[in-house]
């Protein structure tokens, strides 16, 4: 199970909001590399594992990568307060306002929404690690 | 090219498994089945590796130096602010790492006594930290005077002392 602590695990205290920079940013909350992805792809991973090492690793970095999660999304929320219209308008953070406004939501950047499509959990522990490289190496 | 390449195998240390010329026949092509087309290779982190102070460790996102790898080689960490929360935060990274470092090499003890040591110092300063301002964890909540759970900060606001 999991327990919250109501803390981020780094400090994010953001001076001068950016909607253009978290349009781009929100693909690490919720894109094919991001943190939710990585979350869900070693929690899912460590069931066929057969090693406890590895099953180590996969749980706690699975978990680590929740508490990544949290300061992604804190690093959207804060480049988005206080927005007016011109910063909004004709800016690349436009289509995204337009469905979400400024609630953080699990998107790629591109805007396809968060997908399972995007990880991979195959039962054989090699190709699962590899896909790890892949994934966590293209964005860690 | 055939012989080359199983010639290369048998001196190959640990390949050595019996298996000979006769039941590697090069039958399917130009390749010969028995020959490995790559070989990863992962370094592997050693025993009682150099570390990090806990400030640096937070500020570059490893304890380890030796696995301190930076993006496009900007070597500079991120500035850790001194805070309370902050000096919290970066023992509790000391501690993330070390377990998750030991997750491989259970067997180094002398990691494994600076795991009990900074979980100790954790442990103190998140006490000190929760009496100050406001429970971390339900269970912190459940030793209050009074449910102080909801009350500000929460932590993706601007400031974790930000009042809305």
């Amino acid at each position: 199970m999991f327990l919250y602590e109501k803390k981020l695990q780094f400090p994010v205290k953001i001076a001068t909001p950016n909607p253009k920079l978290a349009a781009v940013i929100i693909s690490q909350y919720g894109g094919p590399d991001g943190e939710l992805g990585a979350s869900m792809r070693y929690l899912s991973q460590r069931y066929s594992m057969p090693y406890a090492e590895a099953k180590g690793l996969l749980t706690d970095i699975g978990t680590e990568e929740l508490g990544h999660m949290e300061m992604v999304a804190a690093v959207v929320h804060q480049l988005t307060r206080n927005l007016t219209e011109e910063q909004i308008k004709d800016s690349a953070f436009a289509p995204y306002f337009v469905d979400h406004t400024t609630g953080v939501y699990p998107t790629a950047a591109s805007g396809f929404p968060w997908s399972a499509a995007g990880i991979q959990s195959t039962g054989d522990p090699i190709a699962d690690l590899t896909e790890d490289l892949a994934a966590d190496g293209a964005m860690a | 090219m055939f012989n080359e390449l199983t010639g290369a195998r048998s001196n190959t240390p640990g390949a050595a498994n019996g298996t000979t010329e006769a039941s590697c026949p090069d039958g399917n092509g130009t390749m010969p089945s028995c020959a490995g087309l790559a070989v990863p290779y992962v370094p592997f982190q050693q025993n009682n590796p150099q570390k990090y102070s806990q400030t640096e460790a937070l500020s570059n996102g490893t304890l380890f130096p030796g696995l301190n790898l930076p993006f496009h080689l900007k070597v500079e960490g991120s500035t850790v602010p001194a805070t309370p929360l902050a000096e919290l935060q970066a023992l509790e990274f000391v501690v993330l790492e070390l377990g998750t470092y030991l997750d491989t090499h259970k067997d180094d003890t002398e990691a494994f006594n600076l795991y009990k040591q900074y979980a100790a110092m954790e442990k103190a300063a998140k006490a000190a930290y929760e009496s100050k301002f406001g429970p971390l964890t339900k269970s912190a909540a459940a030793a209050g005077d009074s449910y102080q759970w909801l009350c500000d900060p929460w932590p993706w606001n601007y400031e974790q002392n930000e009042v809305k």
